[in-house]
């Protein structure tokens, strides 16, 4: 087709559309032009004016209905018609104000509830990476078997294994999360840094927003310190001003170059303020790090080269993995059943997003259901009332099509009201969600109601508006004559068929609640159970970490002197204070993991060679920290000043049980050595006593432990331990000043009682409780409603029935015991269909429930029997209605 | 006979356009000239002319301008398109090789076929 034939095309469309009277004017003209002319002839040809006038519009055949075809002939009919559908709907919806509300208010919660998660669902999991090719991009994950021993990151050898080995590999970069205190004259602050190695930004693609990123002249011993900021970093504590590349800023206590600043990207698995080059961390370029293979600190991201897949380099990673094991076995113990997981970094950042934003999505989906099924039984009632009108039209000539398309429009205007209101709802929705997305992904800065959701809801919108439409019978040209001949008149009202359908939408919404019910019952025993676990602690003390040095300060033992003695006039200090019972200073705090592990072994009785020894985590105490973290002391006794140099160690009851089996510890050797260091030698000492165990916040599994002597670790930023009878506010305030009153410049963080912790590790499963509970309670509310609105109408269409039943004798608690249970046995059904459809489905939840099995039959029966409940609730108004129905009006209706 | 018969229906288009090629005129006459050269064998309603040219207009092939007719009235005379020409040519040789094919089958001899 030529453009200009085009255009005319489209000049002559819009001249239909917008300038209809004149092109009408202009075929009325030219019509009668034509008739007249033909008059004319046959007036010359001998005819009388009014014969010759007549056998032109005889020979013409018809001129209303040529003029009709060549309306059609215009192309635009179907648009002005659906105009015209559009208005008509719109005056038809402002007559029944009630029901239009009713019907967008409804479907506005459904479709907002799955605008919102749909933005988080895309913004976490779906859209692109905004790396470049970032669908290249991986994340390698090594595992051992065993609690804690999920994804263990790697170390510099086996980086080097898979940097020189892979092929499809076209660039391997090592990123440790790392945290770095910054200094600045006001205040002190804990930055969470990732040490990279010179070629990261190339490897994930990422480029300088300002200045420039690191290379390969960034790496190693001699190259200077330079910090990359993260750019939400930059944005937020620097203002964006660009002034701040090429500056030095002190990162624990050294200065380090700003070099540039990062565009937006996320991270994993944390967010990050800046990223170092690995010179910043002794410790990353120490001998131990850089040629232990055991010494694992580094997370590995790779890219492919443009040409292989993902499959060729997962077999190449396998087959090098598989020769990396077999030559060095001493690395890789064979009880620990190490692995190696190739996923795309994509996955990686939406792993621990997904489970939970696909249950919430199912959960706002079902919500969905419940809403549709609910406004297409208001439809239905509604087309019931109208079916007269319809009938009407059908007897006019409007064909069975067209009432189908004005149908169609109407519910269109209703279904996308529903969904602007529904966005305006997802608006206030997103926000909370988001911060509730960042619990889980570092992506959640990426939600956004943007031009994808909202085609996603507007084929939300469109979809319901087809399927509510399929639920509306509409005369057809067989069934009209009866209808016309009865008048309309409730020819249908009360037809069997839509009975049935009404029905099944109850069961339908009354079957989705329950299912939503037992999601919403098992996340909330989940966090029930999680606040209930018996932590092992008989108090409740607060608790706060200091970091008075750095790492490379650490190395000065007359500033490691200082430290201890200044953190001993402190301790002396705050437990002096009125209230206060007891005060200690630990490693960190109770219930705190220290992420370091021994293996041990009790002397006399070595681990077997093949057999798994006993892994127990590291932590430390001071003599007054079991005391005051409310930490029983089982037998023996807690540490003492003398215990210091190192040859004592305190226990747990499950390392003694471990380890010790059913003999007293108390005076018994262990040997132990740190984790990785494979090759060293046991390191002995006599165990002093046992202390009652305790459980990490978020589990109920309790690990072997062992404390050692706070002083014999080089430990730099310890915790102090507060027990005191409450006020922890007061508290919190005053021992934050007796801190700085000893070392001003000193980073004090984490100020909260174990119980504020605690609250704090659950806030993930509460907002998943909460969630989830609060679609149910939508999806409850609008059920109920509807419950109650189908029996109602089935009483008005039966209100002749009734009133002969009961002029015939029924009793009215006969009556409304036939309409309860009416009601009931849809509720019954639904209820049933329900249970069974959550046996069948909440297994998915398995990974987000706690101390309750994802079939829990107590939740069950106590879903099913609230779900039967307010269902005979939403029953009783109308039974109660049709009860009070008087025979001797409803018979004259 | 107020509907073409089928064969016209179908070729009413190509015949407008033909028309149409030697010169530009309105509605009555196209009827008249149709009339006239068929010799009357094909009857087309007048009427049903109107929707065809509309749709020819609506496609692009003619286009219509208000004109004054020998009358001295106003008319609206259609005149083929650059577009319509080549339309026109491709529906002639449509028609050719359909009309070509037909009469090769109705010219056949049974005792040949």
């Amino acid at each position: 087709m030529t453009i200009d034939r085009l255009a005319t095309i489209v000049r002559l469309r819009i001249r239909s559309l917008f300038q209809r009277d004149r092109v009408e004017h202009e075929l009325d003209e030219e019509l009668r032009y034509h008739i007249e002319q033909q008059t004319d002839l046959n007036i010359r040809l001998g005819m009388s004016p009014d014969a010759a006038r007549y056998e032109a519009l005889r020979a013409f055949g018809g001129v209303e209905y040529q003029k009709e075809v060549s309306r059609d002939r215009r192309g635009t009919r179907w648009l002005e018609e659906l105009v015209g559908d559009l208005k008509f709907s719109i005056r038809a919806l402002r007559r029944t104000p009630g029901f239009t509300l009713t019907v967008i208010v409804t479907l506005a919660l459904g479709v907002g509830a799955n605008t919102a998660i749909f933005s988080v669902v895309r913004g976490v999991l779906l859209k692109p990476l905004p790396h470049r090719h970032g669908e290249r991009l991986l994340y390698l994950r090594q595992s051992g078997s065993g609690p804690g021993q999920q994804d263990i990151n790697f170390s510099v050898p086996e980086v080097r294994d898979l940097r020189t080995r892979v092929p499809s590999f076209a660039g391997v970069a090592e990123f440790s999360s790392w945290s770095s205190i910054l200094y600045e004259k006001s205040a002190t602050q804990r930055l969470n840094v990732g040490l990279v190695t010179g070629n990261y930004f190339d490897v994930m693609g990422l480029a300088a927003e300002i200045g420039r990123t690191t290379g390969p002249q960034d790496d190693g011993v001699a190259a200077p310190p330079v910090a990359v900021l993260s750019h939400e970093f930059w944005i937020t504590h620097y203002g964006a001003n660009p002034g701040v590349v090429g500056t030095n800023i002190t990162l624990d206590k050294h200065p380090v170059t700003v070099i540039g600043v990062l565009e937006p990207a996320p991270f994993f698995p944390d967010r990050v303020d800046a990223l170092l080059n690995l010179v910043n961390s002794a410790h990353h370029l120490g001998a131990s790090m850089q040629n232990q293979r055991s010494h694992r600190m580094t997370r590995v991201v790779a890219r492919l080269t443009p040409t292989t897949t993902l499959e060729r380099a997962r077999s190449e990673v396998a087959s090098v993995y598989a020769s990396m094991l077999k030559q060095n076995p001493s690395d890789y113990p064979a009880a620990s059943h190490y692995s190696i997981d190739v996923m795309t970094l994509k996955e990686a950042l939406g792993h621990d997003a997904q489970l939970v934003l696909y249950l919430l999505m199912a959960s706002a989906a079902f919500v969905l259901i419940v809403s549709a099924s609910n406004v297409a039984n208001l439809t239905l009632m509604r087309s019931v009332k109208r079916e007269h009108e319809l009938v009407v039209r059908a007897a006019l000539g409007a064909g069975s099509a067209r009432l189908r398309r004005l149908k169609l429009a109407e519910n269109l205007i209703l279904t996308t009201a529903g969904a602007a209101v529904g966005m305006l709802i997802a608006r206030g929705g997103v926000k909370v969600l988001t911060a509730f997305a960042e619990r889980y992904s570092p992506r959640a800065s990426d939600i956004h109601l943007d031009g994808a959701v909202m085609v996603f809801t507007l084929a939300v919108a469109v979809a319901l508006a087809i399927a509510l439409s399929l639920f509306v019978s509409i005369p057809g040209d067989g069934g009209m004559a009866p209808r016309v001949m009865s008048g309309g008149q409730r020819a249908g009202g009360n037809s069997p068929a839509r009975q049935r359908v009404q029905r099944g939408l109850v069961v339908v919404q009354v079957a989705v609640t329950v299912m939503l019910l037992a999601g919403a019952g098992l996340l909330t025993q989940t966090i029930i159970r999680l606040t209930r676990v018996d932590t092992g602690l008989r108090a409740d003390p607060l608790t706060m970490r200091v970091t008075m040095l750095t790492g490379a300060e650490a190395r000065d033992t007359n500033a490691v002197r200082a430290m201890r003695q200044k953190f001993e006039q402190i301790r002396t200090e705050l437990a002096a204070l009125p209230g206060v019972t007891a005060v200690g200073i630990g490693g960190w705090a109770p219930l705190r993991s220290s992420g370091m592990y021994f293996l041990a072994e009790a002397q006399g009785k070595p681990t077997a060679p093949g057999a798994a020894s006993a892994r127990a985590e590291v932590l430390s105490a001071d003599p007054n920290f079991f005391m005051a973290s409310g930490i029983p002391l089982l037998r023996g006794r807690a540490f003492t000043p003398a215990d210091d140099d190192g040859n004592t160690v305190i226990v747990n009851k499950a390392f003694a049980d471990r380890v010790f089996a059913n003999e007293d510890a108390v005076g018994k050797r262990v040997g132990m050595k740190v984790e990785w260091r494979v090759d060293d030698t046991l390191q002995w000492a006599t165990v002093g006593g046992v202390v009652g165990n305790t459980r990490e916040a978020g589990s109920d599994g309790v690990h072997p432990t062992i404390f050692l002597p706070l002083r014999s670790l080089p430990i730099l930023n310890p915790g102090i331990i507060i027990r005191a009878d409450g006020r922890d506010a007061e508290m919190a305030k005053i021992a934050q000043a007796v801190v700085r009153k000893y070392s001003p410049t000193a980073l004090i963080e984490n100020v909260e009682t174990v119980q504020q912790f605690r609250a704090e590790t659950f806030a993930k499963q509460r907002l998943n409780a909460v969630l989830i509970s609060s679609f149910s309670a939508l999806a409850v509310l609008i059920a109920a409603v509807g419950i109650a609105g189908v029996l109602a109408f089935s009483v008005a269409a039966r209100t002749t029935e009734i009133g002969i039943r009961m002029s015939l004798g029924a009793d009215s608690g006969r009556v409304q015991r036939m309409i309860l249970t009416e009601g009931a046995s849809l509720v019954f059904v639904g209820g049933v269909l329900g249970v069974i459809g959550a046996i069948a489905s909440t297994g998915a939840l398995r990974g987000l429930l706690f101390g309750v099995s994802p079939r829990d039959p107590v939740t069950f029966v106590a879903v099913a029997a609230a779900m039967a409940i307010i269902g005979t609730i939403a029953c009783w108004i109308p039974a109660v209605r049709a009860a009070r129905i008087d025979p001797a009006i409803a018979m004259r209706a | 006979m107020s509907r073409p018969n089928d064969l016209v229906q179908g070729t009413l288009d190509l015949l407008v356009l033909k028309m149409l090629a030697f010169e530009s005129m309105n509605g009555w006459s196209i009827s008249q000239r149709l009339k006239d050269l068929s010799s009357d064998i094909l009857q087309v309603s007048d009427g049903s002319l109107y929707p065809a040219l509309h749709k020819l207009e609506q496609q692009g092939w003619i286009e219509a301008e208000w004109r004054q007719s020998p009358s001295n009235r106003r008319a609206k005379f259609y005149s083929l398109t650059t577009a319509g020409r080549r339309q026109l040519k491709l529906e002639a040789n449509n028609w050719e090789r359909l009309s070509r094919a037909i009469s090769g089958i109705v010219a056949l001899n049974p005792r040949e076929a």
